[in-house]
């Protein structure tokens, strides 16, 4: 049977350019759902996702902007965006440089809605 | 404590070739035992005349006595074998900016950040150290135009080039009080764009090209104008991402000019 | 600055790859009887021996458990703690079956120990000498000159 999450998670992968989504447990950077491409190493991005976040959530308190939102990452051959969601998890998305991030923001905010 | 102490010694004399000594000395330093201190650092030392800790330690308690020219002095021989013995690094940090001189204590505190930028007392002292810098110019003379965003819209609150050591070079970032926090801001950007490059890597994305942070109250974006530095941008959420990212194209490229006109 | 050191040198450099990749605080490779290879962040030998020694006695304990389930073992354990979590992982190589401890703290994850020990188990099997066949039992006198030959170089005396 289907985890009800990972229904919840393929309103992401079917945004354009999405190779992958998944929640992850922020403090731990472990993998609760996933829904993934062939060849995504879900463990890998979860945890270095879940990293990532922590580091830049320093920044952007040190800036005096606030609780972290929304964050991507843009590199040269893809894209990686998170919303850290209410009960402590991570929505995570990895896609292309094609990834149509601004779609796939709005889904991943409706999945933090639900996992709250 | 005392009792953790008494043990500590109790094993100490037993064995005095043990590594007890370290903890042992350093508590004994700590509650003020500082000839008792001395004495299991050089019985510690004839024993591990080759261990960095102990003569760190030693050169600590030296410190706490009085004696700053010889606690200088060993933790020089310590860099000497170690060049990023965090500790070294510290201790000398600070005796640079106890002798006023500023830029040593802060090259040796990056150094000791490079080294490791986990270790939160590093970061403390940089605070410290980088907040008395603010206090004395702040006092010395009037504000100059920023020289590397000098014009740009902001230049003042919510810009900021660092050297990739965590070091301010231009621009300044304000709290909500209007007290600068582009130090602060400035000691933990190194890290987030060290783990940017190793997600990015590690991912198979190829390199890293910026990252933009949607906060509660204003948006961040990070990016990286040449190999060796970073860029800051922060705006409030009136400024959308698109046009965040627009603002620090502009920025990266004055940091760029300013960067190749030979500046640090 | 904590400093990695080894009795045996080829696990010096894909332990060093680890701590700087996975932000352990402290590391030990160890065999499953508890004689240490290798240490990272440790500065007191007493500390080494017994965290070998627990170690070692968790999993041998756990591997109980997993035979009592009808696993072979457990490959890898986790307990966390408020400000630390320790992880303790197993991996066979062709100098026989190694552990690895490692405790992490709130700059880490358990994510990134797991992520980073996979590498660190592939670079170690590949890394890893086969052993000599010693001939003859061990004396007493041997096990206390090896001994503190190990600690020796786990501490640079």
């Amino acid at each position: 049977m289907t985890h009800p999450y990972v229904r919840l998670l393929d309103q992401v992968t079917r945004v354009g350019g999405v190779r992958g989504v998944m929640l992850v447990v922020a403090d731990d950077g472990l993998v609760v759902a996933e829904s993934l491409m062939e060849g995504i190493r879900g463990g890998a991005v979860a945890a270095l996702a879940a990293s990532l976040t922590r580091r830049l959530a320093m920044v952007t308190k040190t800036s005096a902007v606030g609780e972290l939102g929304f964050l991507q990452l843009q590199a040269e051959e893809g894209t990686l965006a998170i919303v850290p969601a209410p009960a402590g998890v991570l929505v995570v998305a990895v896609g292309g440089s094609d990834m149509n991030v601004g779609l796939a923001r709005l889904e991943m905010l409706r999945v933090a809605e639900v996992v709250r | 404590m005392a009792r953790e102490i008494q043990a500590m010694a109790d094993l100490f004399e037993r064995d005095p070739g043990s590594l007890v000594f370290l903890e042992l000395g350093e508590e004994l330093r700590r509650t003020g035992r500082l000839e008792s201190a001395v004495r299991v650092a050089l019985t510690g030392l004839e024993w591990h005349p080759s261990l960095a800790e102990a003569h760190d330690l030693y050169a600590r308690i030296l410190v706490d006595i009085g004696d700053l020219d010889r606690a200088r002095a060993v933790w020089l021989q310590v860099l000497e074998r170690h060049p990023r013995h965090v500790g070294a690094l510290k201790g000398l940090g600070f005796l640079s900016f106890w002798d006023g001189d500023i830029d040593t204590a802060l090259d040796r505190l990056e150094t000791a950040l490079g080294a490791d930028p986990t270790d939160h007392t590093v970061v403390q002292a940089l605070m410290t150290v980088r907040a008395a810098v603010e206090t004395s110019a702040a006092h010395a003379e009037p504000a100059a135009a920023d020289p590397v965003f000098g014009g740009f819209e902001g230049a003042d609150d919510g810009m900021l080039l660092v050297s990739d050591r965590g070091r301010v070079l231009g621009g300044r970032l304000r709290g909500p009080d209007g007290d600068d926090v582009s130090e602060a801001a400035a000691a933990y950007l190194s890290g987030a764009a060290h783990e940017a490059e190793r997600t990015a890597r590690m991912l198979g994305l190829g390199a890293w090209h910026w990252m933009v942070a949607e906060a509660v109250e204003g948006n961040v974006h990070v990016s990286s104008p040449d190999p060796d530095t970073l860029l800051l941008v922060v705006r409030d959420r009136s400024v959308p991402a698109g046009r965040l990212a627009v603002v620090a194209e502009r920025a990266g490229h004055a940091a760029r000019s300013w960067l190749g006109d030979g500046h640090p | 600055m904590r400093r990695t050191r080894a009795v045996e040198a080829w696990t010096i450099e894909p332990l060093n790859r680890f701590v700087v990749e996975s932000g352990a605080r402290f590391t030990l490779l160890m065999t499953p009887a508890g004689q240490v290879l290798a240490q990272h962040g440790f500065t007191r030998a007493v500390d080494v021996m017994a965290s070998a020694a627990l170690g070692a006695a968790i999993f041998s304990s756990t591997g109980e458990i997993a035979r009592m389930l009808g696993e072979r073992e457990f490959r890898a354990l986790n307990h966390q703690g408020r400000q630390y979590g320790v992880f303790l992982g197993a991996l066979d190589t062709d100098r026989g079956k190694l552990l690895v401890l490692v405790v992490y703290g709130s700059d880490s994850s358990l994510g990134l120990v797991q992520l980073f020990f996979d590498d660190l188990a592939e670079q170690l099997v590949v890394a890893a000498p086969v052993p000599e066949v010693r001939r003859g039992p061990i004396l007493a006198a041997d096990f206390e000159r090896e001994l503190n030959e190990s600690l020796a170089s786990l501490f640079g005396r």
